[in-house]
């Protein structure tokens, strides 16, 4: 029908070219990028290093040994900038001359204090739960090439105070950030001239020249690969290397301040984590100590080698893409319904940007720990796996029966479910049978003046809903809102509405009831208008009495109208946000919380945007399952 | 004689029902007038009796006075909220009309690869929940795009959450378009742009017109989204305005009522112009 995209005819060309420069660009890039993460922590790791160091010579010292003591750091290591100790609320020690060290902190240095402190409570976390959950090392970078490190100095396993060091190191030559050109324009050369020479038939299922191009590029791919790992291998030696000179040189510094002796050959106890924890990879010497087998490779190392799977997957898919004709169907598609794709294209991007993406994103990010105050560090730190699901679902703690009495966790997501599904039941059975009253007596024949009624009674629905949740929410106010001076008015006492559990909701189900009868009284009265009055007629003849009348012709006939009716509204008040949130806003204690708000209230008011997410998922397999049964119970009203 | 007396009581019970259902729009109303900022819309002496207690209740102010009325606009922002309010409206409104006629026009007049599953996709997406895509929206126009305390920010948003429905929608109307007059068109030498600005938008006004109305309800009555992505008060739509007035610290009951009154009027009154479109829309969607 349509011509041939000539141009595009060399599949394996083509294939092999294209596959072969997304995998090293994402290779290259990811190694670059990855090797600058390391370069960064490097320094950071010397720079901690150097401060505990500092930490354990300042024991036993008071102020103006302390001083003496750190202003020989300085003289011996050219890479320390200035260093400041301070305990408690005074500046212990100080390079700088101008500080005046030993003196209280003043007030503009509250910062350092209260950094202290935090340092001194998570250590002291630590050490109580036994864990190490709370880092005790403080790393900035500046972003100028120097790194302000503060870590706690402890002396006999007491927490004294903290070391707040400065370090302008050189960039260390070992530090492998990507580079060589040639390496990789050699290979796409390689991957285009077999490409050239190879011919792949792609009316055929399988054929040798397709064999002959997955294997090119996957040869090619992981000798890059292999390449570009090895040479992470050695900056990872090299920065271990820079380390131990540090070590080497910071322990002969040691040994100048006049402090207690090293214990010589073992690991050394500066070279830390972010935990405060001994990386047991030099010995106090300098000496390199063999790595252990469980740390064999380096994490960054290790992330590469995974990562590096997924590119050759990619590759290879990009490779098929060409050599199984899709490249050409899609071209030849495109080319041939040009105009068609031009119109769909505007909304189909916004779908996809401000859609389709937010929603695989939200989906991503239930699996980290994402909080307000990690967002910038990497994906693939965040990544907690299922942790987020494990701690909504399979936490049971929803009853607890104590001396008090039983007392109720209005946090646990099974009282908050329970609640949703209260709600939604309550607030549909209300709308329906209000809306089915009104209805049949708006149905009534010859009745004057329908036309106001139906106007009247519809305007609830016509009101912006948060409106009409923040009316009823200043007519249900304890002291001075109308229904509490009705109630009052007739001899009973006012009711605090947002105290109580059941009142509180009560106060939802009035509000949403108020606003939802109207949508069923309309679809109600529509359906019960299209039933043929001569139904009604013949059995009035056959004397069948109202009741039956309802039960044996009206109710039959309302079905099909009535059950996607209930089907909408229950999604609808499922996901009734604005009532909730603006009428009781969820009291006492969020207790009358729904699945929605609950999720709205973790990301935005405690700011757990990765468990917020992780919440909002399961409401949507919730709704999804929902939406499955739903479908087939239509299916059998349908056939019925 | 049977009939009569049985309508009387339909009558009484109607009448009594409708006083109650709309109570709350006529406490609105007496508050708004009232001329006052309190939740009460007299205030009661101490011990009041029970005459005095019903008249507590009677929605009908102390003084009718439009202050309320004068003062949200002049003394309070609410002015440039509800400027706020029609920009983001009227802008959502055009995006999303040009975007729902273009995607709609395809779908309804080409057969191409993709265009089943395009409207798969559409239909699909209105099952996402919003919380659900509230966080990663917050992360995507706030933090990446820098579009926080913007009108842009929530303009993309609302236009693009608009799109499924209105795009079905048009598309049912495009299919009742018959289709010899765009051919007649063509073999009068029109251009396929040519046929669907000159000729099958103006055929499709009344669609076009539901549309234009749904995005801009859309865009009026949202408040969730306005509440997160705008900070600076002077950015405020009308609906986070009126939240302001009486969520948190403040209680300012007069201006919520006057500006309530204000932001409803023009959405109550087209809803029960069009709500017999409204209803079969829903229910003609939902049975198929």
């Amino acid at each position: 029908m349509s011509q041939p995209v000539t141009w595009l005819n060399r599949p394996a060309l083509w294939g092999l070219g294209v596959a072969m420069a997304v995998v090293l660009a994402l290779t290259a890039w990811l190694h670059g990028s990855i090797g600058t993460d390391l370069a960064n922590q490097q320094q950071q790791r010397k720079a901690v290093l150097v401060a505990n160091a500092i930490g354990a010579s300042l024991a036993g010292a008071d102020g103006p040994a302390a001083s003496d003591r750190i202003r020989r750091w300085q003289a011996e290591l050219p890479a320390l900038e200035s260093a400041q100790v301070v305990a408690g609320r005074e500046l212990l020690a100080s390079t700088r001359p101008e500080d005046e060290a030993p003196r209280a902190l003043r007030r503009e240095e509250k910062p350092l204090f209260d950094l202290a402190t935090a340092l001194r409570s998570a250590g002291e976390t630590n050490v109580a739960e036994g864990a190490v959950r709370k880092k005790t090392v403080q790393v900035d970078a500046a972003g100028d090439g120097a790194v302000t490190v503060t870590v706690p100095y402890v002396v006999d396993g007491q927490f004294e105070g903290i070391v707040q060091a400065r370090l302008r190191q050189p960039p260390d030559a070992v530090a492998d950030r990507g580079g060589g050109w040639l390496l990789p324009l050699a290979l796409l050369g390689a991957a285009l001239v077999i490409g050239f020479f190879v011919r792949v038939q792609p009316a055929r299922r399988f054929d040798v020249g397709r064999g002959i191009a997955v294997v090119a590029l996957l040869a090619l791919a992981v000798g890059f690969q292999q390449q570009r790992l090895g040479r992470m291998a050695d900056a990872t030696v090299a920065a271990d290397l820079a380390t131990s000179r540090v070590q080497a040189a910071a322990a002969t510094a040691y040994g100048r301040t006049g402090a207690p002796p090293l214990v010589a050959a073992s690991a050394s106890p500066w070279d830390t984590d972010a935990y405060g924890r001994p990386l047991k990879l030099i010995a106090t010497d300098g000496t390199l100590l063999p790595r252990p087998d469980a740390v064999q490779k380096d994490s960054h190392t290790r992330f590469l080698e995974r990562s590096f799977w997924g590119i050759d997957l990619l590759g290879l898919v990009v490779l098929l893409f060409f050599t199984q004709g899709w490249a050409l169907r899609t071209a030849s598609a495109l080319r041939d319904h040009a105009a068609a794709y031009a119109y769909v294209a505007p909304a189909m991007i916004g779908m996809l940007v401000l859609v389709f993406f937010p929603f695989f994103y939200g989906i991503g990010l239930a699996f980290t720990d994402t909080t307000l105050f990690n967002e910038a560090t990497p994906f693939r730190e965040r990544w907690i796996g299922l942790d987020n699901f494990i701690a909504i679902l399979g936490d049971f703690n929803v009853v607890t029966r104590g001396a008090e009495g039983t007392v109720f966790n209005y946090q646990n997501f099974y009282w908050t479910l329970m609640v949703t599904v209260i709600w939604t039941i309550t607030n549909v059975a209300v709308g329906v049978s209000v809306g089915f009253v009104l209805a049949m007596a708006l149905n009534t024949d010859g009745l004057r003046g329908k036309w106001i009624y139906r106007i009247l009674l519809i305007l609830p629905w016509a009101i912006p809903n948060y409106i009409t949740a923040l009316v009823w929410r200043g007519m249900f106010h304890p002291q001075f809102g109308v229904i509490n001076q009705v109630l009052q008015m007739f001899g009973l006492q006012p009711v605090a509405w947002f105290d109580g559990v059941v009142s509180a909701f009560m106060t939802g189900l009035v509000t949403n009831g108020w606003l939802s009868f109207p949508f069923m009284m309309v679809v109600i009265l529509g359906a019960l208008q299209s039933i043929p009055k001569d139904m009604y007629e013949a059995a009035e003849v056959e004397g069948a009495t109202r009741w039956q009348q309802l039960r044996s012709i009206t109710l039959p006939l309302l079905r099909p109208t009535l059950v996607p009716a209930v089907v909408l509204s229950v999604v609808w008040t499922f996901n009734m946000f604005n009532i909730i949130f603006l009428v009781s806003g969820g009291e006492p204690g969020g207790a009358n919380e729904i699945l929605i708000t609950k999720a709205y209230k973790i990301a935005f008011e405690q700011y757990q945007y990765a468990y917020a997410a992780a919440y909002s998922t399961v409401i949507f397999v919730i709704l999804l399952v929902y939406g499955y049964f739903q479908t087939r119970l239509t299916r059998a009203t349908e056939s019925y | 004689m049977r009939g009569r007396t049985h309508h009387l009581w339909i009558h009484a019970g109607l009448i009594s029902f409708t006083l109650l259902a709309i109570y709350p729009v006529l406490w609105v109303l007496a508050l708004a007038f009232s001329g006052q900022q309190n939740v009460a819309i007299i205030d009661l002496p101490k011990d009041p009796t029970f005459l005095e207690r019903l008249r507590s209740v009677m929605p009908w102010p102390a003084h009718v006075s439009v202050k309320n009325f004068h003062d949200v606009m002049t003394e309070q922002p609410f002015g440039r909220w509800l400027l706020n309010s029609v920009m983001v409206s009227l802008m959502t409104t055009v995006l999303g009309v040009f975007l729902a006629c273009t995607a709609a026009y395809a779908f309804s007049r080409f057969r191409f690869p993709g265009r089943d599953g395009g409207m798969l996709a559409f239909l699909v997406s209105q099952m996402f929940p919003g919380t659900l895509m509230l966080i990663p929206l917050f992360i995507i126009i706030v933090k990446w795009l820098g579009l926080g305390n913007t009108f842009w920010g929530l303009v993309i948003v609302y236009a693009t959450t608009a799109i499924p429905f209105c795009v079905w929608m048009l598309k049912g109307y495009f299919d009742t378009i018959p289709i010899d007059i765009e051919e007649s068109a063509r073999i009068d030498g029109a251009s396929p742009q040519v046929i669907f600005i000159r000729i099958i938008l103006p055929l499709a006004k009344p669609a076009i017109a539901i549309t234009a109305l749904f995005s801009f309800m859309t865009a009026w009555n949202e408040f969730i989204l306005a509440s997160v992505f705008l900070e600076a008060e002077s950015m405020y739509t009308a609906p986070v305005g009126l939240r302001f007035f009486v969520g948190g610290f403040t209680s300012q009951w007069g201006f919520f009522a006057a500006g309530s009154v204000i932001v409803s009027l023009p959405v109550v009154i087209l809803f029960l112009y069009l709500q017999k479109y409204l209803v079969s829309g829903l229910t003609a969607g939902s049975v198929k």
